[in-house]
């Protein structure tokens, strides 16, 4: 009996598993009959022995966020546009060093040509970077940047696309000097303290604002909506002057609008996020939101695929890219919808 | 005709976990032939018990405590914190071994705390090391102020990735090594069959003579001492500490406990098969990455094998209702 037991378990996983390997495969397939020629062409430059196709093995932070989400599909459009096979895989956790360890093992022991890594952290995956080393996997470093010791450590130079945060915060202070009086009164939230990204965020906003603002309170509010609005109801009633927020991400932006919202301000508070994730592009639409800062995490995928082709092909791979940042407004919210619709 | 009809039982589950796993690898060896991935490769088997060995250390302890009855969920924020302990002290230029001791020793004054809560205090588990696991995580973030350590030795990544004969992996023998003295102590001394006794009829064995208490904080140290060394495997590991490493690393342990058929009312189950919990856990996700499923399905096939496993454990009970 409970052999029978275990044969029917065993039967809903194989179903399920087989449920998610067709789906992948189809999608492989479509990717290969659309762009057959310039396969041909590509494989004839190749003076490699394989006709098989090569396969590049994402390895991304997490997957259950917008962002990471278009950073993977980026480099999905772009492999199967190559006829090229490419498998995404993510930790459960946001910033499992251990996961992604995991991941990449099994990778390799898959035998994947060349690895995308999107880093749970700048300096713990050393172990890993290791491994790839030894099998002699290429590796290119997306969105967050692996440290220089820690590259020293396992002595790979190791190629890195990605944006520049202090830069887009710039951009966003600069905006804001040239749209508002002198001394506008603002508040910042700040992501989770000790971080490097929470840091050059607040930095750049502050370098490019100069004297157009001045700073009445700051929180952090560690990235989330509760805690942005949480923060912003405490700022809002200590500093009913307050005339502006800038919030290092869209989520704290959300929680901070909803606390002006319910304090009637509305007109007179406005805000500024950064991330540009899909509510907040809502928000600038309908005027909510004064703007957002946009990066490009699908072109970083893009790149990563087409200069790890490059690699396959034997050339050298770019050394890095800044895929670039933009403040995102009333005016250009819908092309950058329009472009972000191509990687859904 | 009692105890023969128990053993039998015994070796009933036994034969369906093996049978559980041996089925799980006919379905990804079978599935990644026909897919052209390699997951039968020898190096790949090794890479599943790497991946399972930390976990598969931790849930000796989670299993101990299951059996007297308790539940321990504060191992995941001592993994997590031996690893900044253990960190700072591999930094300050301590020998390995000797941090490794000092990691070892903190990891047994958890328990202990835990231990002496529970049984003296009266204090429910489940409470004491929800607090605990709390304490553990905050004591982590605290000593180093929330900051990951890197830049360790070559020597400590050894302690993990060292080749016997250039072939097997270190952290394969260590699971062996542990499992073996543990079902040996479980299966033929005095404390084993105590431990089953507190958790199958505590006042039975109160009234047979066995220091109940005793043996409660002692399965709870243990359960640290296993957390510590845990902890020290995942920082060799990774050469890299962070203070929020180890999280939900306990519900693997007691998932792998459980799998095994460890129950979770105490007293019954045989620890060797918790080592078998956490292969097939372990097998999943590595299995289900090679063929390249999306994370998002593999939570969802782990948590139907977990609930699945221990359904067609209960047949015989209930069957029998």
């Amino acid at each position: 009996m409970k052999k029978k037991m275990i044969a029917w378990i065993m039967s809903i996983v194989v179903v399920m598993l087989a449920i998610g390997g067709c789906t992948e495969t189809k999608t492989e397939t479509n990717g290969k009959n659309s762009k057959t020629e310039v396969k041909e062409n590509k494989a004839e430059i190749k003076e490699n022995k394989t006709d098989d196709q090569k396969t590049i093995g994402f390895v991304g932070m997490t997957l259950n966020n917008e962002y990471h989400i278009t950073l993977a599909n980026g480099a999905k459009v772009e492999a199967q546009a190559n006829g090229l096979k490419i498998e995404i895989q993510a930790g459960d956790q946001h910033a499992s060093a251990d996961a992604q360890l995991g991941i990449i093992e099994n990778m390799i022991a898959n035998k994947v040509d060349g690895i995308l890594l999107v880093p749970s952290s700048s300096d713990g995956l050393e172990s890993a970077l290791t491994k790839c080393k030894e099998a002699g996997i290429p590796i290119i470093n997306l969105d967050t940047k692996l440290t220089d010791s820690s590259l020293k450590n396992v002595g790979m130079d190791i190629p890195f696309y990605g944006t520049n945060n202090f830069e887009g915060a710039r951009l966003a202070g600069e905006y804001v000097s040239k749209n508002f009086n002198k001394g506008t009164k603002t508040a910042i939230l700040k992501g989770i303290e000790g971080q490097t990204n929470a840091a050059e965020r607040y930095n750049g906003f502050i370098k490019g604002a100069g004297d157009a603002i001045e700073v009445i309170a700051e929180q952090t509010a560690n990235w989330e909506v509760d805690q942005g609005y949480t923060a912003a109801q405490n700022i809002i009633s200590a500093n009913p002057e307050v005339e502006l927020f800038f919030c290092c991400n869209d989520n704290m932006g959300i929680g901070a609008l909803r606390a002006i919202k319910e304090a009637s301000l509305q007109d007179k508070i406005k805000i500024i996020g950064f991330d540009a994730v899909s509510e907040a592009l809502n928000l600038v639409e309908n005027g909510e939101f004064l703007a957002t800062v946009a990066q490009y995490p699908a072109e970083m995928g893009k790149l990563g695929v087409q200069n790890m082709i490059k690699v396959f092909q034997g050339e050298k791979a770019e050394n890095y890219i800044d895929t670039g940042t933009k403040v995102i407004t009333k005016d250009d919210v819908k092309e950058f919808k329009e472009y972000l619709k191509t990687f859904e | 005709m009692e105890i023969v009809k128990k053993k039998i039982d015994g070796k009933l589950s036994t034969l369906t976990i093996y049978l559980g796993l041996g089925v799980i690898f006919l379905v990804f060896a079978l599935t990644c032939k026909i897919l052209g991935k390699n997951f039968l490769t020898l190096n790949n088997l090794f890479n599943i018990i790497t991946q399972a060995s930390i976990i598969s250390i931790l849930a000796i302890g989670a299993s101990l405590v299951i059996v007297t009855g308790g539940i321990d969920l504060s191992v995941g924020s001592i993994v997590g914190f031996i690893g900044i302990f253990g960190g700072l002290l591999i930094k300050a230029e301590l020998p390995l071994f000797l941090a490794g001791i000092l990691c070892i020793l903190a990891g047994a004054l958890f328990g202990f705390a835990n231990g002496m809560l529970v049984s003296y205090g009266k204090v429910p588990p489940f409470i004491v090391t929800l607090g605990a696991m709390q304490v553990a995580r905050g004591l982590a973030l605290l000593i180093n102020r929330g900051q990951p350590i890197s830049g360790f030795p070559k020597s400590l990544g050894m302690v993990m990735s060292f080749k016997v004969f250039g072939l097997i992996p270190v952290s394969v023998l260590y699971v062996f090594v542990f499992y073996a003295i543990i079902v040996v102590i479980m299966g033929y001394t005095k404390f084993g069959r105590h431990i089953y006794s507190v958790g199958g009829n505590i006042n039975a064995a109160r009234l047979s003579g066995v220091n109940v208490k005793k043996i409660i904080v002692m399965v709870y140290v243990l359960s640290g001492i296993f957390a510590a060394i845990g902890g020290i495997m995942l920082l060799a590991r990774l050469t890299y500490a962070d203070p929020n490493a180890g999280a939900g690393y306990e519900m693997n342990a007691i998932a792998s406990a459980v799998i095994g058929g460890i129950s979770l009312s105490g007293g019954k189950g045989k620890i060797g098969n918790t080592l078998v919990g956490a292969i097939i856990l372990s097998t999943l996700t590595c299995g289900l990455q090679i063929m390249n499923v999306p994370t998002y399905y593999q939570t969802i096939v782990t948590g139907i094998v977990i609930v699945s496993a221990v359904f067609a454990d209960k047949k015989k009970e209930r069957q029998s209702e």
